[in-house]
């Protein structure tokens, strides 16, 4: 078809239908992402940080979770706990550190207690009140320190040890239950010993979260990568199955990586994760905007902490076996770091790629329609690497919680499906 | 020849250096490095508590990988560093020395996101310090190894190209 003029690029090109493509505004409407972060990020379930950050008792870390700050803390017991990171009497941050240990005295304060520095006041470890300055002189019998403990929050240890936390006080499910399945895949290499982040960076770009994760989850765009199409693009990469699963979680199966194909690259076998096939890749996107990829000797972690429309923090992390001997993690890093890390061959090129595709989405851009029409099936009938079965499957979830239909964000959820029924 | 004059030839060769990083002439950059090179990009995160390697590689390394820059889609929005030298170092027998140098590099945007509106736009992208190693060959100074200590760590698009 020529080039076309606007009543035509406007119209739902070939035969899509609606569910094979979204409306730009999810990308860039203020409102819908006012409402993403009351109605799906303050109330799911979202991996903080990793529990070797917090290597001994007394050792924290902070951060923000659907714009709340928190803190996470080990106690003496070893258990990890989460708190919001607000001081109960002024609001002040109490830790403003990003990790460290309250195991010595602060300024302000007593050793083994969180410190609020402001005005003293003091918690311990499980967050009760342990000390209120001129108690007594300025409060009388009006508030105690029985009175003023810290907001505590919801946290999980689990699979290979993240730490999990949510702001949901009446969430319905365990992290298990919500994952729904999603982590059979790779549960048990996670979870066969203990695990260590080795690598750490953010990025703050200009882009709404939900084309990061849609990068993640869409493997077509292994085009954008000459990585991804001298080592992968065989048959057994085509056979790739796209998995659904509750909650809008999908996975993406696995296949041999020939890393050998990419000069200068050497296979994963040496350090193959525990119970994984030499040089597999096994892939979880889990909603609303975290994920898990673990390619032979390294695990990946990306966190999206949603800015605005168009801003988005992606914390990554990379993983090896606790065990690691100096020269194995360095080999580890390495494998992990040539294709991921900040001077990687793949990550900047998916950074490039999303912050361009959001500059054509700012908040005054026509809306228009993002495709996700793609239906690739294998033999059994079952979506493929390149199908967008992931996307789709997002989207329909993300359309749940929102009540709102993604092709058309104007209407709800049951408007959008009667359209498409329609 | 003195050790002052061997420590002027390691000044020069860092700032050769610099500007061959700066114009992407990676050739260049090479060929002031010793067979023997060793080329990292580290940074201490206090999130992680752990000194990491975000890249490294010996000459043969930095080779492929500049000459596979091609094949890779990049931000081509030019880097440019400004380094001082702090300190040089020459060993007694005049056949190894060391530097240390502080730089600060700027990314001028080109098409990186929208050129538009943005190409033209400078602003700090890194910051650090180099950690050089030389060998003295007849009196010219090669690097064998350059470690590119980062105190940034927020890295949003990061880069294809040696720092
Ligand atoms: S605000 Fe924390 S002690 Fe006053
Ligand atoms: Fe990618």
């Amino acid at each position: 078809m020529p080039a076309r003029n606007a009543k035509q690029w406007e119209k739902v090109p070939g035969k899509l239908s609606s569910g094979e493509y979204v409306d730009s505004r999810i990308y860039s409407d203020r409102d819908i992402f006012e409402e993403e972060i009351t109605k799906i990020f303050s109330k799911v379930w979202m991996p903080v940080c990793h529990e070797s950050e917090l290597p001994d008792p007394y050792s924290f870390r902070t951060m923000t979770v659907a714009r709340e700050p928190v803190l996470v803390v080990r106690g003496a017991d070893n258990q990890i706990r989460a708190f919001l990171n607000v001081c109960p009497h002024r609001g002040n941050m109490l830790e403003n550190r990003p990790s460290g240990s309250f195991e010595e005295a602060s300024p302000s304060g007593a050793p083994k207690h969180i410190t609020c520095m402001f005005h003293a006041w003091q918690f311990d470890m499980k967050g009760n009140c342990a000390h209120i300055s001129r108690a007594t002189e300025g409060y009388q019998d009006r508030l105690e320190c029985k009175d003023v403990g810290l907001r505590r929050l919801r946290c999980e240890v689990k699979y290979g040890g993240f730490v999990w936390v949510t702001l949901n006080d009446g969430i319905g499910q365990t992290v298990e239950e919500w994952a729904g399945g999603a982590f059979d895949c790779m549960q048990k290499s996670l979870d066969a010993e203990p695990l260590e982040v080795f690598h750490y960076h953010k990025a703050i770009i200009p882009c709404n979260y939900k084309l990061w994760h849609d990068t993640n989850s869409e493997f077509y765009h292994d085009y954008l990568h000459y990585h991804n199409r001298v080592t992968g693009f065989n048959d057994s990469y085509f056979a790739r199955k796209n998995i659904g699963f509750d909650n809008g979680h999908v996975n993406v199966g696995s296949f041999e990586v020939q890393y050998d194909e990419y000069e200068g690259f050497e296979s994963r076998e040496e350090l193959s994760f525990p119970h994984l096939p030499t040089n597999h890749w096994e892939m979880i996107d889990f909603f609303p905007g975290v994920n898990f990829n673990l390619r032979g000797s390294a695990l990946r972690c990306d966190i999206m902490t949603p800015l605005g429309p168009d801003k988005v923090m992606i914390e990554f992390r990379g993983l090896g076996l606790k065990r690691d001997t100096p020269e194995e993690r360095l080999t580890r890093q390495r494998h992990h770091n040539s294709i991921w890390g900040p001077f990687g061959r793949n990550l900047h090129e998916d950074l490039l790629a999303v912050t361009t595709q959001q500059a054509t989405m700012s908040e005054w851009a026509d809306k228009r329609r993002i495709l996700h029409g793609r239906h690739e099936l294998d033999a059994d009938g079952d979506p493929t690497i390149h199908d967008e079965e992931g996307m789709r499957h997002f989207y329909d979830a993300w359309g749940q919680w929102m009540d709102r239909w993604p092709g058309d964000p104007d209407l709800s959820y049951e408007e959008g499906q009667k359209r498409k029924a329609a | 020849m003195s050790d002052n004059n061997i420590a002027e030839r390691v000044r020069g060769t860092i700032y050769q250096a610099s500007l061959c990083l700066d114009e992407a002439r990676w050739e260049d950059w090479l060929g002031l490095c010793h067979d023997e090179f060793y080329y990292a990009i580290r940074a201490f995160s206090p999130e992680i508590n752990v000194d990491m390697t975000y890249l490294d590689g010996k000459r043969a390394d930095m080779v492929t990988l500049t000459e596979m820059l091609p094949k890779h889609n990049s931000d081509h929005s030019p880097l440019a560093r400004h380094t001082v030298v702090y300190t040089v170092d020459v060993d007694e027998a005049q056949q190894t020395a060391s530097a240390v140098s502080s730089f600060t590099v700027m990314k001028t945007e080109l098409d990186g996101i929208n050129s538009h509106l943005l190409a033209g736009e400078s602003n700090v992208f890194l910051v650090g310090k180099y950690r050089d190693q030389f060998r003295i060959e007849s009196g010219t100074p090669l690097f064998s190894e350059r470690i590119v200590q980062l105190d940034t760590r927020r890295l949003d698009k990061g880069s294809h190209w040696p720092i």
